[in-house]
C-alpha cells in the first residue's frame, strides 16, 4: 500500500470518540487514529533529515485530540469504509483554546483547522450576549489572523437586550463586521450566505444562541436538530450540539457547527503582545512614556490610556483587555 | 450594557500608602472608594459608581462634603445624606461619593473647614455637575450628620 499516494489525502469533517470522518473524492471514510500522531519523536538535531534517523526522545504531544476539524490528512484504507490517520498535513490556520480538562498540565484544543472565517454568534436576547465572550473570540481570532463577522442571531425577538445597538456600534467602529440575522424570519440569510460562500467557516458561541438553527436556515436539508433555549436558570441553552462537525454548503464553502462554549480561554498569547490583538490599540502601542514594557494600567504617560480617555478606544474593550490581561 | 466589573479588592492607598481592606463588613458600602484614613480616591468609574471602567486611574483628592437628598417619605425633614466630593488630580473630574463606615470623622472635618478656602473656579466647575459644596454655615449639620449631635470643633489642619 502506498501512503504517499494524493489520493490518500482527505479533509476531517466530523469526529467523534476516537472516530473520524474523512471526505475524499466524494466518498466518506470512517478512520482512526494511528498510534504514532499520539507521540513525538525527539531527532538529535533541528532537522532530522541532516543526520542518521535516530530517535532520541519519545514525547506525548500536547493537544487532547491531535486531529482536528478541517485537518487535512493523510490515510490508510482498509477497503470496508474504514482508514486509519497516518499523517496531519501542515495547517495554514487553526482556532485553538486552552482545553477544560482539570489536571496540571494544560493542553491545546485545536476547535478548527484551516478556516477562513470565524463566526461568533450572539443572541440580541436570551440568552444575553456576553460581550466579554466575544472579545475573547475576537483576540484568538486575531491570534490565528483570521477574518472575523459578528453574527446577531433571534433578531425576531421583540425584547432585546438593552444597550444592543450601542455595542454592536464599538464593533463596527474598531472595522468589525456585524450582520443582524433571524433563523427564524430569515432575516440577514442572504447576506450570510454571501459571507460564507468558498469558504472554510466556523460558529462559535455559547449554548443557545441558535448556531444549529442558523445552520437549518443557510440550508434547510441538513435537518440539524434544535431545541428551545431552557427558561429554568437564567435561560441558559441546552447544548443542542454534542460534536464537531463540519457541513458543506450547497452554495459553496463549509460550515463548522461548534458545541456551545461557555468558556474560552487564550491559548499560546503572551502578555505582552495582547494589545496588538485589539486593533483600534495597535497605532498606540509603543507610544507610551515606557514603550513596550508599559502594560497600560496605572503607568503614567500611557497612550493607550489615554486613548481611552480621548474616547477613541472604547472603555468597554479597554476593561476587557485589563481582564484579560489578568489571566496571562 | 455590560455587566458591572468586579469589585478589585484590597488596595494599596496611592496617596496615603496604607493598606486598605475592601471588606463589607467594615466600610458597610459595596463599592470601596476611597482610603478611611486620609479620604483620597482614585479615579476608577466612569459612567456609574462601580462600574470601574475609568482608565484615568488617577488619585482623587478630597474637595469638599456635599448633601444627597434623601428619599426618606416618612422623615421628609430628614436632609439626606452627607457625601464626599472628589476630584481627579489629572483630568478634573468630578464625583460623589458615599462616606464609610470607618471613614475617620476628623479627617473628613478637615475635608470640610478645608474646603472653605475653595477657590471660585472649583465651585463654578461643582455648579456645573450640580454638587452644592457645602460651606461654613452648615457646619452644624456636617456635625450633626457625622457625630449625632452638634459638637464645636476647631479648625483642623489636613497635613
Amino acid at each position: 500500500m502506498n501512503i504517499n499516494d494524493e489520493n490518500d489525502i482527505g479533509v476531517v469533517f466530523r469526529k467523534t470518540l476516537g472516530h473520524y470522518t474523512v471526505h475524499t473524492n466524494g466518498r466518506e471514510i470512517d478512520c482512526s487514529l494511528s498510534s504514532l500522531i499520539h507521540k513525538q519523536l525527539i531527532f538529535p538535531t533541528a532537522d532530522p533529515t541532516s543526520l542518521r534517523h535516530r530517535v532520541q526522545e519519545v514525547h506525548e504531544i500536547s493537544h487532547v485530540d491531535a486531529v482536528a476539524i478541517g485537518d487535512r490528512v493523510r490515510y490508510v484504507e482498509a477497503g470496508d469504509g474504514r482508514g486509519m490517520i497516518v499523517e496531519i498535513l501542515p495547517r495554514d490556520s487553526k482556532l485553538s483554546r486552552p482545553a477544560p480538562v482539570p489536571g496540571q498540565r494544560v493542553f491545546e484544543q485545536v476547535i478548527v483547522s484551516n478556516a477562513d472565517l470565524v463566526l461568533p454568534v450572539f443572541a440580541a436576547a436570551n440568552p444575553t450576549p456576553k460581550w466579554g465572550l466575544l472579545d475573547r473570540y475576537l483576540v484568538s481570532a486575531e491570534a490565528s489572523e483570521l477574518p472575523v463577522l459578528i453574527v446577531i442571531n433571534k433578531l425576531d425577538l421583540a425584547w432585546k437586550t438593552p444597550g444592543l445597538e450601542e455595542e454592536i456600534e464599538i464593533y463596527r467602529r474598531i472595522g468589525y463586521p456585524v450582520l443582524l440575522v433571524s433563523a427564524v424570519t430569515g432575516e440577514g440569510i442572504e447576506e450570510l450566505k454571501q459571507a460564507l460562500q468558498g469558504r472554510l467557516s466556523v460558529m462559535v458561541g455559547k449554548s443557545g444562541v441558535g448556531k444549529t438553527s442558523l445552520l437549518n436556515a443557510l440550508q434547510p436539508g441538513l435537518g440539524q436538530r434544535v431545541k428551545a433555549v431552557s427558561q429554568g436558570e437564567l435561560g441558559k441553552g441546552r447544548h443542542t450540539t454534542t460534536h464537531l462537525e463540519m457541513f458543506k454548503l450547497d452554495f459553496g464553502g463549509a460550515l463548522v457547527d461548534t458545541p456551545g462554549i461557555r468558556e474560552f480561554g487564550l491559548w499560546n498569547i503572551a502578555a505582552a503582545e495582547l494589545a496588538y490583538l485589539f486593533p483600534e490599540m495597535t497605532d498606540y502601542v509603543g507610544q507610551c512614556k515606557f514603550g513596550l514594557s508599559c502594560r497600560h494600567d496605572q503607568e503614567p504617560g500611557c497612550a493607550i490610556r489615554k486613548a481611552v480617555m480621548a474616547e477613541a478606544i472604547s472603555p468597554y474593550r479597554y476593561q476587557s483587555y485589563m481582564n484579560l490581561r489578568s489571566e496571562l | 450594557m455590560r455587566a458591572r466589573a468586579a469589585s478589585f479588592g484590597d488596595f494599596k492607598c496611592a496617596h496615603c500608602h496604607v493598606i486598605v481592606s475592601s471588606a463589607h463588613l467594615l466600610s458597610g458600602v459595596n463599592n470601596r472608594n476611597h482610603c478611611p484614613y486620609c479620604l483620597w480616591s482614585c479615579h476608577l468609574d466612569l459612567y456609574a459608581a462601580g462600574d470601574r471602567l475609568s482608565a484615568c486611574k488617577a488619585p482623587m483628592k478630597p474637595i469638599g462634603l456635599t448633601m444627597k437628598k434623601g428619599r426618606n417619605k416618612y422623615h421628609p425633614e430628614a436632609h439626606g445624606e452627607l457625601m464626599l466630593v472628589h476630584e481627579c488630580t489629572e483630568c478634573k473630574t468630578l464625583s460623589i461619593n458615599r462616606i464609610a463606615a470607618d471613614d475617620d470623622p476628623g479627617t473628613v472635618m478637615a475635608v470640610f473647614q478645608e474646603s472653605f478656602q475653595l477657590a471660585h473656579q472649583v465651585h463654578a466647575l461643582c455648579q456645573e455637575y450640580g454638587i452644592v459644596i457645602l460651606r461654613a454655615e452648615d457646619t452644624k449639620l456636617v456635625s450633626t450628620q457625622l457625630y449625632g449631635r452638634y459638637v464645636e470643633i476647631p479648625m483642623l489642619n489636613l497635613t
